[in-house]
């Protein structure tokens, strides 16, 4: 016979999750988000919704205004008490990995580094964003290709508190791994890479792990096996976004490797340049797409330029692929006239 | 290519996996606490009746529903008076025993019975819930147990429009309403179904009209993503799954639920593609499939999930159990309901643990969706994978047979027969067997390798054991295509009529007809071929090579003794006039043919007045009256215009071929071999000009189309001596002749006459030369313009070629545009009148510099001032015109200006290699090696791939960086892209493997170079020098000796090893102890004028002082 059986807690818990939230001593507090500027006002200053309670950063505390019998009672809380956060969305951090796949990774940095300082009080509190800036982080510095600032920062990294975070140390793991990947130790970290990618089973650490892997054996001309790392990337991972175009573009340095006199019937440059135009039609704005653009001959730009219009055109470029806007002559730039 | 059929045995793992997890999640049970604990807790004391009832509450708690329900008949016989609370109470307990034993008629007469009787049900007996709702529920499952739909559905519709029902129970019966849709609709025809599905929609979108935010509403909505999916709208049921999605609460569940229905809809899009009719929608039906594939979970991570409900949960019920060490019944009951759920969970673990081949399916049908993209690299990934992670996936025969196709798509041919070979031995009993058995050879035969084809289906006949009989018939059929297609024309025409004696109703009979015919066509065997193609024509008047059939018949007319000439034109028209029109691609490759046998044909007619003609002329000659000769001439020339009308008719046909001919090379260069012969003889330049021309402009890029340019521009060039000029020189030459003789007759007539008069003989004289200058003159005035013209017709046909180059100078990839680059420097530096070094030209003469200026004019390279390469390619240009000049210092000027001025990506992959090997040769080698490098990364399948190796193995050795140059031999012999470099890599890779005390293998590499006849020269000398140095190295000095001694010996012409050789020799007799020797030897070295500027020679002499 059938009962009803509901699941009420859970649908209330699913509603409410919208707002910025801490969950404090079983109480919720809705926070001001204190990146959420008032344009209007010059210069902009952070909107404060007086109902909201307000993060301190200063004081590590959240303070909250609330009426009790007609009086205004301000409550005090460290964020050290805080138990749970619930931080739907942070535009300052989708940006911030915008910024790292286009290529300006300087610019993910600005975003990112507040938003770690924000919430380095919470760092280990779950729903905490403080791990999801931290990983960009380090995806900005690896792009920044700057070895001292990143060996630095996984330094410190590596001696905090939350380096046990599994999360982080696999992204940690990942990063020494490119860092020495970029330093030419290609054998162990192909050796290594091998071993994680047999013991891991998220889609996103994987794919990561395949692309410093086919790197390593691209620097070491071993074409076909990059291929093969590379290719596993858009082929099993596809939904990992940000990490397919690295892919795309190493499987077409591959092919180019791997392309010879001998080997023509196979139309390996034809092969990459296909996987190089694929790039500017799918992430015509990303980091990647810069340098495909420099590889590929002009025609098939034009080519990809076309086939992107085409498919925009239908509608049918997937998610986060955006068109490239067309450069603005000088005599029609208005910029100046903001 | 189809879909593939999935295995049951997925689809079975899968059902079970969703079957156990929707059983478990909403489970329902039946709650009783509050009555249970109602008798429970009954006094002591108290009246039999309630212990009665107590009796019956036990056994339902230990569910004997048979004696619990007897206790309760029981009870209700002796508490007739009792309350109607009461009476509803054993009511609905007794429905409740009647339904779990599966007794739905008595559950259908108990409940109507209890809610006729009881409108206020159970009232507060149990708790605050009557449980009228639940009966009307369970009365509805029973009817719908019973097929009894209509009632059900009736009693669902009150509950659906009852305004005072809780929203939950409303949901519900939408819910349950449209599973009793499906189920009533499930034995009916394919329109019932359909609309018992679409009823089912309409009852679920109902239920979830105002969103998806409860879990009864979830439940709905997860019902109606199932049916969706089944009836192929998975864009609604992703949509909806989405929604779904968005409100999970990230349990273990239902995530793993989640990722079951999104293989589902990946499955159902797949299917939907794989029947879609338009391209585009397939492409993007596959897109999709593949993108759910993709988001679906692998099995390490279901089954960490997994693992982490089942933790969660045997924790929740350890919590549960020791917080309650003396449970209530209501704690009782959640205890047992986290049991359940917990062991639920641990049957899908087990279920899951027990299905191998989640994984290989998932890969599976990713590649199958890769392939059918046309994404054969990334299909290749997909199944490599299932080969290296799953070789016992159930269906990895499939994978296989994919696999295949996958490799050659990618043009891994080799690879695929290997795999076919590897998958007929595996697998001999596979389904697959037939079609990989008869890929292995078609792989060879698409490629041309009959022999090796005939092998691999022989191979397939005599060790597949269960070929179908169809593909054994395809086998041999086959072997017999190869036989014919490597011309072996008897062995061809045996097998095939063994093969039509044994399939007699074989689907490809008309075909082996047809093919037989042609087997004795090919040998010339016109009888037994007009038999033939007689036998095709009467079996199949309509058949598919009639058009091919009436053409060779054409040529049996043709080729029989006596020839049937005019008949075979006749035939040739017939077919023209049926088929010219015909768009079809075998119509359109055989018109060149049939148009060729018309010219063939007309020629034969052409040649048969030969005879007649020689005789005409034979007759005039013999001819002694001028009457006679005139009359014989007469017949010649009317025979020569017969003749001529024939040979004309011929020339149309084959320029009609030719014209026809870009996708029959066969017949194309057959008609331009005989127009090469036939046009310029008939002084048709321009005719001929326009022909090559056309075909030139078939595509400028095509490798053979500079070899129709050149002719356009040689006939361009011929175009300017034009008939005329002779004509009109002979005619000239004629009307002077006669004034000549006349003129030398008299003073031939003047000096003979007694006595000779001088003035009169001088005068005579003198009206001979008036008359020679007179025709000198007006020679010298046709001969004017005929060379202004040929000048004209030469600027003509060089504007041609730097029209062609202008074309292609911005296109860096285009390899052409450097070949037309030197044709034209060839031309211009014919122009250029040499002159030794040191002395001025001529005034007026064309100079090296005047053939730069044009060069650049021609090269338009003042158009393309912007254009990096353009420029560049002008450098190279005027560096190649100084090639052809013999002016060194101005090519090694004009590449040096290429080497400064542009980067290596800049340049095209002939400059690229050119100017590398001369910026090598002379030192610079960080520039060469971004020369070399650029073209291993750019133009690594271009003709100068050899370049980019050699070059940069020779800097890499120049760098003593041995190990790396070895590795880029070693890379430039497996990609097998040696070419004109050979020599060199193999050199450098002898070198590389001495310095790096390879000396066994360095040895073989110099022996190989020292032996090879083709290679006899520097490197030779070099390798001897080498072998020598690998001896003294080894300590064998006798032997080092005599290789030096070879290499200056044999070799002193190339100073640089020649002078290497002394100096080591002398080194070997000083330690031999041959002092006096060493210092003869070097002496006789030193003596050398080609050996005194040597870096070794300094050497020699501070050896030889020592001495």
């Amino acid at each position: 016979m059938r009962t009803l059986r509901t699941l009420l807690p859970a649908a209330l818990l699913a509603v409410s999750a919208s707002a910025q939230t801490f969950v404090i001593r079983n109480e919720r507090w809705e926070v001001n988000d204190p990146f959420k500027m008032d344009t209007a006002s010059m210069p902009p200053k952070p909107l404060v919704d007086p109902k909201k309670a307000i993060i301190n950063q200063v004081t590590g505390s959240v303070q909250r205004t609330v009426l009790q019998s007609g009086i205004e009672v301000t409550n005090t809380r460290k964020l050290s008490e805080v138990t749970q956060v619930i931080w739907p969305e942070m535009p300052r951090l989708t940006e911030a990995r915008a910024f790292v796949n286009r290529g300006d990774p300087a610019k993910a940095l600005d975003n990112v580094e507040a938003v770690i300082k924000l919430f380095e009080p919470l760092k280990k509190v779950p729903g905490s964003l403080w791990l999801d800036a931290t990983v960009i982080k380090l995806d900005a510095l690896d792009r920044l290709n700057n070895d001292a600032a990143l060996g630095g920062f996984l330094d410190t990294l590596e001696k905090d508190e939350a380096a046990s975070l599994p999360e982080l140390a696999t992204k940690i793991q990942l990063s020494r791994l490119l860092q020495r990947s970029r330093r030419g130790d290609h054998e162990s970290v192909i050796r290594e890479t091998d071993e994680l990618i047999g013991k891991m089973d998220d889609a996103g650490v994987l794919a990561r792990l395949h692309i410093v892997k086919g790197s390593s054996l691209l620097a070491t001309r071993k074409y076909e096996a990059a291929m093969n790392a590379y290719l596993r990337v858009p082929v099993f991972y596809g939904t990992e976004q940000d990490q397919v175009p690295k892919a795309l573009l190493g499987a077409a340095q591959a092919f180019r490797g791997m392309d010879g006199p001998a080997v023509r019937e196979q139309k390996l440059e034809e092969t990459s340049f296909r996987y190089l135009r694929d790039i500017l039609v799918t992430y015509p704005v990303s980091k990647e797409a810069e340098e495909a653009r420099k590889i590929l001959p002009k025609e098939e730009i034009a080519k990809a330029e076309a086939e992107q219009k085409k498919l925009a055109t239908a509608g049918l470029l997937p998610d986060g692929a955006a068109i490239k806007k067309a450069a603005v002559r000088p005599e029609d730039d208005q910029s100046a006239n903001r | 290519m189809t879909a593939h059929t999935e295995s049951s045995t997925f689809r079975l793992a899968r059902a079970a996996i969703l079957a156990v997890l929707i059983a478990v999640t909403p489970a329902p049970s039946v709650v009783r606490a509050q009555a249970a604990g109602a008798v429970v807790g009954a006094k002591a004391g108290e009246d039999p009746v309630t212990t009665l009832f107590r009796e019956a509450e036990q056994l339902y708690d230990a569910k004997k529903y048979r004696e619990a329900l007897g206790k309760y008949v029981e009870v209700e016989q002796k508490a007739q008076e009792a309350e109607d609370m009461y009476k509803a109470v054993i009511s609905f307990r007794k429905a409740s025993c009647y339904y779990f034993m599966k007794d739905w008629p008595r559950t259908e007469a108990e409940l109507t019975s209890f809610l006729a009787k009881f409108p206020k049900g159970t009232q507060d007996f149990f708790d605050a819930d009557n449980r009228r709702g639940v009966a009307e529920l369970t009365l509805i499952e029973s009817f719908s147990n019973q097929g009894k739909w209509d009632a059900a559905l009736v009693r669902l519709e009150k509950i659906r429009n009852s305004l005072t029902e809780r929203v939950e129970v409303r949901v519900n019966a939408f819910a349950l309403s449209a599973k009793i849709s499906v189920d009533r609709a499930k034995s009916g025809t394919e329109e019932v179904k359909k609309a018992g599905y679409s009823q089912a929609i309409g009852f679920l979108q109902q239920a979830i009209g105002e969103g998806v935010n409860t879990p009864e509403r979830r439940e709905a909505a997860i019902q109606l993503v199932e049916i969706y999916t089944k009836l192929g709208l998975a864009k609604e049921a992703e949509q909806l799954k989405a929604k779904v999605d968005a409100f999970k609460t990230g349990s273990p569940a239902d995530l793993i639920r989640s990722n079951f229905q999104l293989l589902s809809i990946g499955d159902a899009r797949f299917t939907s593609a794989d029947s879609a009719v338009d391209e585009a929608v397939r492409d993007t039906l596959y897109r999709q499939a593949l993108a759910s594939y993709q988001g679906t979970m692998r099995s390490a991570a279901v089954a960490r999930d997994l693992a982490k409900a089942i933790k969660a949960k045997e924790e929740a019920l350890e919590a549960l159990t020791k917080a309650n060490p003396k449970p209530n019944d209501e704690t009782k009951v959640r205890i047992e309901q986290s049991k359940q759920d917990l062991e639920g969970f641990r049957k899908i673990d087990a279920d899951f643990k027990a299905n191998k081949d989640y994984d290989a399916f998932i890969s599976y049908r990713i590649g199958l969706c890769l392939l059918e993209l046309g994404r054969p690299w990334e299909a290749y990934v997909a199944f490599k994978d299932i080969f290296e992670r799953n070789a016992g996936f159930s269906r990895i025969t499939g994978a296989y047979y994919y696999y295949v196709i996958t490799l050659r798509q990618m043009g891994r041919r080799d690879e695929a027969q290997k795999v076919c070979k590897e998958f007929l031995q595996k697998f001999p009993k596979a389904d697959e067997t037939s079609p990989v058995a008869i890929t292995l050879g078609e792989i060879s035969q698409d490629n041309e390798d009959y022999k090796e084809a005939i092998n691999h289906y022989q191979w397939a006949r005599d060790n597949v054991s269960n070929l179908s009989p169809d593909a054994a018939m395809e086998l041999d059929f086959r072997i017999a295509a190869c036989q014919f297609s490597q011309f072996e024309w008897d062995e061809a025409r045996k097998a095939f009529d063994a093969f039509s004696a044994k399939y007699v109703r074989s689907p490809v009979r008309q075909q082996v007809l047809y093919m037989t015919a042609l087997c004795w066509f090919y040998q010339g065997k016109y009888k037994e071929t007009k038999e033939g193609f007689d036998k095709y024509q009467a079996e199949y008047p309509k058949g598919m090579f009639i058009p091919d059939v009436r053409y060779r018949q054409a040529i049996v007319r043709f080729g029989v003794q006596p020839p049937e000439t005019e008949e075979t034109i006749r035939m040739c028209e017939e077919w023209l006039k049926d088929y010219a029109d015909d768009k079809s691609d075998e119509i359109q490759v055989q018109l060149p043919d049939v148009h060729t046998l018309v010219g063939d044909a007309n020629i034969r007619l052409a040649e048969g007045f030969d005879k007649a003609i020689r005789e005409a002329d034979l007759v005039a000659r013999a001819a002694q009256s001028p009457a006679a000769r005139a009359q014989a001439l007469a017949k010649k020339g009317e025979i020569e215009k017969q003749k001529e009308a024939f040979t004309g008719k011929a020339i149309d046909a084959y320029v009609a071929a030719a014209k026809l001919g870009m996708r029959n090379a066969n017949a194309l260069e057959f008609v331009l071999r005989e127009l090469n012969k036939m046009l310029p003889g008939r002084g048709e330049h321009r005719r001929m000009r326009e022909l090559y021309m056309e075909l030139y402009n078939w595509d400028t890029k095509d490798p053979k189309a500079l070899t129709y340019l050149y002719e356009v521009i040689r006939a361009t060039e011929r175009m300017g001596d034009r008939k005329e000029f002779g004509e009109r020189s002979e005619e000239i030459q004629k009307k002077f002749s006669g004034e000549l003789a006349k003129a030398r007759l008299k003073v031939d007539q003047l000096e003979r006459a007694t006595p000779p008069v001088k003035a009169s003989i001088d005068a005579a004289k003198n009206e001979v030369k008036a008359l020679s200058a007179k025709l000198a003159d007006e020679l010298a005035v046709v001969e004017k313009e005929r060379q202004a013209a040929i000048a004209r017709a030469k600027d003509n046909a060089l504007k041609i070629l730097s029209d062609a180059v202008a074309e292609n100078i911005n296109d860096r990839r285009q390899e052409g545009a450097e070949k037309l680059i030197g044709f034209l420097a060839e031309k211009l530096a014919k122009k250029v009148k040499r002159v030794r070094p040191g002395t001025k030209p001529e005034p007026g003469a064309y100079t090296s510099a005047d053939a730069e200026i044009e060069m650049r004019k021609l090269l338009r390279l003042d158009e393309n001032k912007d254009s990096l390469v353009a420029q560049a390619r002008g450098f190279y240009a005027l560096g190649q015109i100084a090639v052809f000049t013999r002016e060194p210092a101005k090519t090694e000027l004009n590449f040096n200006k290429i080497a400064a001025n542009y980067k290596a990506d800049e340049l095209s992959p002939t400059i690229l290699a050119v100017v590398g090997d001369h910026l090598l040769e002379k030192g610079d080698l960080a520039k060469a090696e971004t020369y070399f490098a650029a073209i291993l990364t750019v133009a690594r399948s271009s003709e100068y791939a050899d370049y980019g190796y050699a070059g940069q193995a020779e800097i890499q050795m120049r760098r003593k960086k041995y190990k790396e140059a070895l590795a880029l031999c070693d890379e430039a012999i497996e990609a097998r892209a040696l070419m004109s470099k050979e020599l060199n890599v193999m050199f450098i890779r002898a070198q590389c493997l001495a310095e790096t005390q390879k000396y066994d293998e360095a040895k073989k590499g110099f022996e190989e170079i020292a032996k090879t006849k083709e290679w006899r020269g520097d490197k030779t000398a070099g390798s001897l020098f080498w072998l020598g140095m690998i001896e003294e190295r080894q300590g064998r000095l006798p032997e080092a000796l005599a290789f030096y001694r070879r290499c200056y010996q044999g070799w002193k012409r190339y100073e640089s090893w020649s002078a290497k050789g002394y100096l080591g020799a002398a080194r070997m007799l000083v330690k031999l102890n041959q002092r006096p020797d060493a210092k003869v030897l070097l002496t006789e070295m030193l003596s050398k004028d080609r050996i005194k500027e040597t870096p070794e020679a300094d050497e020699a002499k501070k050896l030889s002082l020592t001495l």
